[in-house]
């Protein structure tokens, strides 16, 4: 039952993460591959805070993911206005940066023998660990209902103007550079906050796990699902995580030979669909979604009208 | 003799790394896109060598023609198989890298389940230690290094003195022009990813001789591959090798100075500093 609740817990932290990607990506076509760098400065942030300083839980989770969020926006100061693909290798590299350092900085992240523990909030509470999987829960719940808001609003136009045509946006009189920057910042500090989130839910941090593989998880999910659908990141976690690592890795009878084998077969079976996606439903299972306006004419503020 | 002791070393460790970038830049340039599947024409290249070296019993230097070739004939399959289908429908230039990672994917983790998550060792060539003017290296590491050399000698004159170079470069900046002159792009595009599916391989199979033969080989240096080759621009073969000597011998250079670890952050930053001031330059 506890595993079941850790994997509940975890399958909701991805699915913020995709839907923060959706974001990026799907509205305003920044491609992040550093998902897991800001997550895990989140979750090392929180762990180093907790352990080391003695930092109150919630506390830590803020301190670590203002950390998550500034370090996105340096990283948009410097490269976000390059292309699409340069975005992409400085945002892997970033990844690869946090995660060496967390190796080599031993003395306050424990570098590879680990760090721990960070125990969940509330004390001694019955079922504490329930009550923190309704807490991501809330915070998840509440990131897809914002980021359909923001679809639905002037800044979320603005952020799909950029994506299909910077240009055009900025000879608009829009500030696209800075929208871009703080729309990055704000979403890389979410990822930190689901990070710090993570923190109690694996108790024992370890430099294993900054692997990109967890970027590639969530790009996968997302592309999978829909990357243009405010829905598109929850059916896509449901499909490849919910799917493989609850369903079949807890249920399915396999021979304890073949068992080792199964998260290589799971990676397969990822490669194989995003294959499939990208060649015959390149805008993924749902689709794309509309903003939920009414065009409206264009009007005036603080112009008399001439009579 | 701090300098010179980091070149040699630099020299030594870079000359997989140069054949990867040069590679990787073809397919860049011809393609557009970056191909991240690129790593498993690495990783390839090792298993078949183990696959002659070792299963098969050829000396090492045998082994190295036969499983290139293979490495290319992959990527050429690869390239029929997938990315030409996808190209011909039109897919971006993003959702091109994300779809060779999807391709990276189903061919790691095949090879995963076809021979077991275990790391393996090719058989090398008798080693004997060499020195000479204070600096030492063995006898296979002078071997890799030349036979790289020479391979991206040819590399390097194929794509700007012969016509299959100047077909690509033709390709590459104008597609319909190209065609339009009586450029065969399927012909001309095949024959790219052969070689560039076969220089993978070789860095590959110098790579496994060196250190181990993982699955996760190629997948290891892919991110420097691809920084190297954003950084010397699109398609530039030259700045790929000028910049994939200049991150080996600056690695050798900050390892000796300060811990291995230091030397992939100070690298990697150097990269983004670079990808911020190159400016329109950049991919």
């Amino acid at each position: 039952m506890d595993y079941l609740i850790f994997s509940f817990s975890l399958m909701l932290v991805y699915i913020g993460l995709a839907q923060l990607l959706h974001i990026q990506f799907g509205m305003a076509g920044i491609p992040n591959f550093g998902v897991v760098g800001f997550w895990g400065l989140g979750l090392y942030g929180t762990g180093v805070l907790y352990v080391t300083y003695d930092v109150p839980l919630f506390i830590a989770i803020a301190i670590a993911s203002t950390l998550s969020a500034a370090v996105g926006y340096a990283l948009a100061l410097l490269v976000l206005q390059r292309s699409g693909q340069a975005v992409l290798a400085a945002t892997l590299a970033l990844s690869a940066i946090i995660a060496t350092l967390i190796v080599s900085e031993k003395d306050i992240t424990g570098g590879v023998q680990g760090l721990g523990t960070i125990k969940f909030p509330f004390g001694d509470m019955d079922g504490r660990n329930i009550v923190f999987m309704v807490f991501i829960l809330i915070i998840v719940a509440a990131l897809v209902w914002l980021s359909a808001k923001l679809r639905d609003s002037r800044m979320g136009r603005q952020l799909v103007a950029i994506r299909d045509n910077e240009e055009l946006a900025a000879s608009l009189g829009k500030d696209t550079a800075s929208t871009k920057r703080w729309v990055f910042a704000v979403t890389c500090g979410m990822m930190g906050v689901l990070g710090g989130m993570s923190a109690p839910l694996h108790q024992f941090l370890v430099p294993y796990q900054l692997a990109p593989s967890l970027t590639f998880a969530v790009w996968i999910a997302l592309v999978l699902g829909g990357k243009g659908h405010n829905l598109g990141a929850i059916v896509g976690v449901f499909v490849t995580f919910g799917l493989f690592d609850i369903l079949i890795e807890t249920y399915a009878p396999v021979p304890a030979e073949q068992a080792i084998l199964l998260p290589n077969f799971k990676l397969f079976c990822y490669g194989l669909v995003l294959i499939m996606i990208i060649m015959f439903r390149p805008r993924g299972m749902l689709g794309e979604d509309k903003p939920k306006v009414r065009a409206r004419p264009a009007e005036v503020e603080g112009v008399p009208h001439e009579t | 003799m701090l300098l010179l002791d980091s070149i040699f070393i630099g020299l030594l460790e870079a000359s997989p790394l140069i054949l990867a970038a040069m590679g990787f830049t073809l397919i860049f340039y011809l393609n557009g896109f970056m191909n991240i599947a690129y790593a498993e024409s690495i990783t390839f290249g090792a298993y078949f060598a183990i696959l002659f070296n070792v299963v098969l019993g050829a000396h090492f230097y045998l082994a190295i023609v036969p499983s290139m070739l293979l490495s290319g004939a992959l990527s050429v399959a690869v390239y029929l198989g997938i990315f030409r289908p996808a190209l011909n429908r039109g897919v971006g230039p993003t959702e091109m890298i994300i779809l060779s990672v999807g391709v990276s994917f189903l061919l790691r983790y095949g090879l995963i389940l076809a021979v077991g998550p275990v790391n393996m060792f090719l058989n090398e060539p008798n080693i004997t230690y060499l020195q000479f003017l204070g600096m030492g290296a063995t006898n296979l590491q002078l071997v890799a290094l030349v036979l790289v050399l020479i391979a991206a000698g040819t590399l390097y004159w194929m794509i700007y003195n012969t016509g299959l170079g100047e077909q690509m470069r033709g390709l590459a900046n104008n597609h319909d022009l190209a065609m339009a002159s009586g450029i065969n792009p399927h012909r001309t595009s095949v024959a790219i990813w052969f070689i560039a599916g076969c220089a993978g391989g070789l860095s590959g199979i110098f790579s496994g001789v060196f250190a181990q033969v993982t699955p996760y080989m190629g997948w290891n240096v892919i991110l420097i591959t691809m920084l190297v080759t954003i950084v010397a621009g699109v398609g530039s073969v030259r700045g790929a090798v000028v910049a994939a000597v200049a991150a080996g011998i600056l690695t050798a250079f900050i390892t000796l100075v300060t811990k291995p670890l230091y030397a992939e952050v100070i690298l990697l930053t150097m990269f983004i500093a670079v990808l911020t001031f190159r400016g329109a330059r950049t991919a």
